[in-house]
């Protein structure tokens, strides 16, 4: 019985669970108390991995157990990240190219939608001569 | 637990009064012995029989597609039917068949075999992975007939969540048949952890066993995306959570993202395995120990983990950022270092050696041949620029073809070659076999060479009509796939005349120096070995085999034909 | 028969002298190596279980990143009292899963059904709570997706973007939830099985399995908390 026999004793799996709770109210009291700004979510998320590990360390057992499972759970974790680092990859720079746009198509729609209903007649704004000459048959009765 | 020894107790003790040695094909006759089994072998032959059939099936729809492209304009099908029979063709061949394919079957039977054990580490949970797959199986059949799913096998939204709703089938279909992947794939990791036989060192495993350890990585850490995927697509068609419809607010490059994160490690499920196989035949064919072991047994690995960096060059042109374009692009290039290792390490194994050209070494060598094609188109559509220009059209369908069916398939048809014998106990046709290769190479090569040509003259896929200056080179892909056609109803042919009337298969015909083949007759007793393996040697060690395993025990499945004579002994050059 | 004999000889030649137990499987050499295997399978589990959520967080991270004031809004309309009562519950029930292994390794059966009939009873609170969560949110007109229509207390949430807050939070707890009710189901067969004897300090691998995968949906819901509730 070489490996994962291991017996804790109650005494540890009490004070990790004190140390869960503690960090639980740490974390309601620093997201709602206190403004950290744009470390608001890297805080939360710090804190939220500190109680992540001591759960898989004492409550799984993982400092005790054959180093196979604590890899196996990291190598998930890794590539856990690589899912989330290379989508925001895309999702942060989407339309880094002129002709690309960050946000859907429909809410485009939307807002052009919007734009045209406050803005006057286009009719009205034309002053150039440029402005009379992409093809509208309308352009030169206006003009008279 | 306790009820597998009883099935298994059972089993031997009927099998007493024939007059054979029991093996695991004769020791219990009943379908119900069949379809109870927890034996990784019979379960084996059970995912043999049912992916030939879903391969039969989702060939016969290409044969279809292929028709319809005979001449422009319809042909023998609507434009929609033709949408509807590609993307079944996809689905079917994609997740139902090459998915599975090598692992379950291959592995399955071999993979304990050449680790000295007696079954794969959880016996239940690897029948379970059969009855998941069957389920998975059904609903796609239902939604083949009761709808009309016309997305391709990508499911790209926003029309796949806004169609027919027996996308909804399909998406649940996929979702099920997941779980027989990641069954396997934990099955097989935590075997080859923990169940190999006292004295097999990691670097004593088998090659094959090697490849299907990176595949069962990825089928661990990829197949559960596609799960969530489809999940979020079954709930987009049905409720419009409108994540990834763009109608809704959603955005439908993000399905992609999601899409691609299982599907590309995916292309690496199935051709891994592939990489296994060849090393196997390539060593076994040449009578020669493998160049660079560890080479080709880490660059497994390596293209396991690399390839989840990649998936973003299937969106070169989504609208995804440039940025992203770029790196995923960069990174695509690297995969194909230790795909070049591979390559170069099985020619090396081949210099100097005694090429013995038997029917699975012929498919080992179409290998070489058809995924250097596949690899070096797939390096090119790699390249972002180019990418713009042949996204989408059929250079990336003869592309995935070559890697697909040039290296996964015809990996697979030289293992099942290889390992026939083992299998069954019977031979198959040697001559037969070669035609059927030789068959095959030739039908393959002129069913997709013509694609890529086609690809990068502009002819789009998913079309089901072409301009006229097309007409030519579709006729010749169309004609050359009856041929391939043929050539793999041949292989069922004879591969089934050889059950019955095939000759008997000795414990070790091509004289490999693995434990399966070394250690085990042919067919295999009910727990493989009827002696534990103790392995003091690689896998490959031909000069060493007869002097640990000992000359050859009637009826033992011992002894090895490596050699004729027993060797002298060289303990030092064991390693 | 003549497999039996092979069994034996095999338990003789590379067990380590306890010869062999009757929960031993015909394919190990030994228990030790039996509960390891079943142990790295649950790791494994546990990794494609971590994976099938990460699909989530990936959803929530890029759509946070797009339209955090629509996320902000969503979050407030959250009770994040009602969130942290059950991020105690869960870690409540986290520790009496860890301490029925503490008992059943020391052989305690008796204190062992006790912790996991408490976690049992833990994991119903947790539903309850969720349960009034659900209703106040359906009943105000806050669904997934295309029938989100916010009305009464929860007018404001009518902003852009807020049904996507809306959709993947039904999403991420809906799954969580799910997988509490199979925990659930997990530690009802666990304790009919404690109550027939069938554990004891030799062997007590579905004791340990059910225990890895209970801390797992404790360790989600650890995460889901401060990003859905306090973000």
């Amino acid at each position: 019985m070489a490996q994962g026999h291991h017996i804790i004793p109650k005494k540890t799996l009490f004070s990790v669970f004190a140390t869960l709770i503690g960090l639980t109210i740490l974390t309601v009291i620093t997201a709602k108390g206190i403004d950290f700004g744009v470390l608001e979510i890297p805080v939360a998320l710090a804190i939220a991995s500190t109680k992540a590990v001591l759960v898989l360390v004492f409550f799984m057992a993982l400092k005790y157990d054959s180093r196979v499972n604590a890899l196996t759970i990291t190598v998930g974790v890794v590539f856990v990240g690589i899912f989330i680092i290379f989508t925001m990859l895309d999702t942060v720079f989407r339309g880094d190219l002129d002709n690309v746009s960050s946000i859907t198509i429909s809410q485009q729609e939307r807002e052009e939608e919007a734009l045209r209903a406050r803005e006057p007649d286009a009719e009205q704004l034309r002053v150039a001569p440029g402005d009379f000459m992409d093809g509208d048959d309308d352009a030169p009765d206006d003009e008279s | 637990m306790s009820s597998a020894t009883a099935t298994h107790d059972g089993g031997s003790a009927s099998a007493a009064g024939s007059s054979e040695a029991p093996n695991y094909l004769n020791h219990q006759k009943t379908i119900r012995s069949w379809l109870l089994t927890l034996d990784h072998k019979r379960i084996g032959v059970l995912y043999a029989v049912t992916l030939a059939t879903v391969f039969l099936i989702a060939g016969l729809l290409a044969i279809a597609v292929r028709l319809e492209l005979f001449m422009p304009g319809e042909t023998i099908m609507s434009n929609d039917a033709y949408n509807q029979t590609f993307t079944m063709h996809g689905i079917m061949m994609v997740f139902l068949f090459i998915v599975p394919s090598i692992p379950a079957i291959l592995g399955n039977f071999v993979l304990p075999m050449q680790l000295g054990a007696k079954d794969v580490a959880f016996p239940r949970l690897n029948l379970a992975s059969w009855y998941v797959y069957m389920i998975g199986g059904a609903l796609v059949v239902t939604a083949l007939l009761v709808g009309s799913v016309d997305t391709g096998w990508t499911f790209y939204t926003p029309y796949s969540s806004s169609g027919s709703m027996s996308v909804l089938y399909m998406t649940l279909a996929i979702f099920i048949a997941g779980f027989s992947s990641i069954f396997t794939g934990i099955n097989f990791i935590v075997t080859i952890h923990k169940m190999r036989a006292p004295g097999l060192t990691w670097n004593r495993l088998p090659l094959f066993v090697w490849g299907l350890y990176a595949t069962s990585i990825v089928m661990v850490l990829a197949t559960p995306v596609i799960g969530i995927t489809m999940i979020l697509l079954f709930l987009e068609r049905l409720l419009q959570i409108g994540i990834f419809d763009p109608a809704l607010g959603g955005d439908p490059i993000l399905f992609q993202h999601f899409f691609w994160f299982y599907s590309h490690p995916a292309v690496y499920i199935m051709i891994l395995p592939a990489f296994g196989i060849i090393s196997e035949l390539m060593t076994a064919f040449s009578r020669q120990r493998i160049f660079g072991y560890k080479a080709i047994a880490l660059s497994s690995v390596a293209i396991a983990l690399l390839g989840f960096l990649v998936w973003g060059h299937h969106m070169f042109v989504s609208g995804q950022s440039a940025i992203s374009g770029i790196v995923f692009s960069l990174i695509t290039y690297l995969i194909g270092i230790p795909s070049g290792i591979k390559i170069f390490n099985w020619v090396a194994t081949m210099y100097k050696g005694s090429v013995w050209l038997q029917t699975p070494m012929l498919y080992a060598l179409s290998f070489l041949f058809l995924f250097t094609i596949g690899g070096l188109t797939g390096i090119m559509v790699g390249v972002l620029a180019v990418d713009v220009h042949l996204h989408d059209t059929y250079y990336v369908v003869g592309h995935f073809h070559y890697v697909m069916m040039g290296g996964t398939v015809i990996a697979l048809l030289g293992g099942m070659h290889y390992w026939w014998p083992k299998i069954t106990g019977k031979m198959y046709n040697e001559t037969l076999g070669k035609i059927g290769a030789i068959l095959i190479f030739i039908g393959f090569n002129a069913t997709f060479f013509p694609q890529l040509i086609l690809g990068a003259r502009g002819m789009p896929r998913r079309y089901a009509t072409y301009v006229e200056e097309f007409t030519f080179l579709h006729q010749v892909s169309t004609i050359s796939s009856l041929v391939l056609a043929a050539g793999l109803f041949l292989v069922l042919g004879y591969m089934v005349h050889s059950l019955f009337w095939g000759e008997k298969a000795t414990s070790n015909p091509w004289g490999a120096a693995t434990l399966e083949w070394t250690m085990a007759t042919s067919p295999p007793d009910p727990h493989n070995f009827t002696r534990t393996p103790i392995v003091t040697r690689g896998p490959y060690d031909f000069h060493l085999a007869d002097e640990v395993f000992g000359p050859r025990h009637v009826g033992d499945g011992a002894g090895d034909g490596a050699t004729s004579e027993p060797a002298l002994p060289r303990e030092t050059e064991s390693t | 028969m003549a497999t039996q004999t092979q069994e034996t000889q095999d338990v003789q030649a590379h067990g380590d002298g306890h010869g062999h137990h009757e929960r031993l499987q015909h394919h190990f050499l030994s228990l030790d190596q039996q509960f390891g295997s079943a142990k790295l399978g649950m790791w494994l589990f546990l990794v494609t279980e971590l994976l099938l959520f990460s699909g989530m967080f990936v959803a929530f991270a890029v759509y946070l990143q797009w339209y955090p004031e629509a996320f902000a809004v969503g979050a407030e309309a959250l009770d994040w009292r009602m969130g942290l009562a059950n991020t105690i519950v869960l870690l409540a029930s986290s520790l009496t899963v860890a301490l029925s292994i503490h008992f059943i390794q020391k052989g305690n059966t008796k204190a062992m059904i006790t912790s996991l009939s408490a976690t049992l009873g833990l994991a119903v609170v947790f539903l309850v709570i969720k349960y009034f969560e659900y209703t106040d949110k359906f009943a105000n007109g806050i669904f997934p997706g295309e029938a989100f229509n916010p009305t009464g207390s929860y007018a404001f949430l009518d902003v852009p973007n807020a049904v996507q807050y809306f959709s993947i939070y039904y999403v991420m707890t809906g799954i969580h939830a799910v997988h509490v009710i199979v925990g659930m189901g997990l530690f009802a067969w666990l304790i009919y099985r404690a109550l027939r004897n069938h554990f004891s300090p030799e062997w007590y691998t579905p004791v340990e399995l059910g225990g890895l995968y209970w801390h797992f949906v404790d360790l989600i819901w650890i995460f889901l908390f401060p990003l859905l509730y306090l973000i």
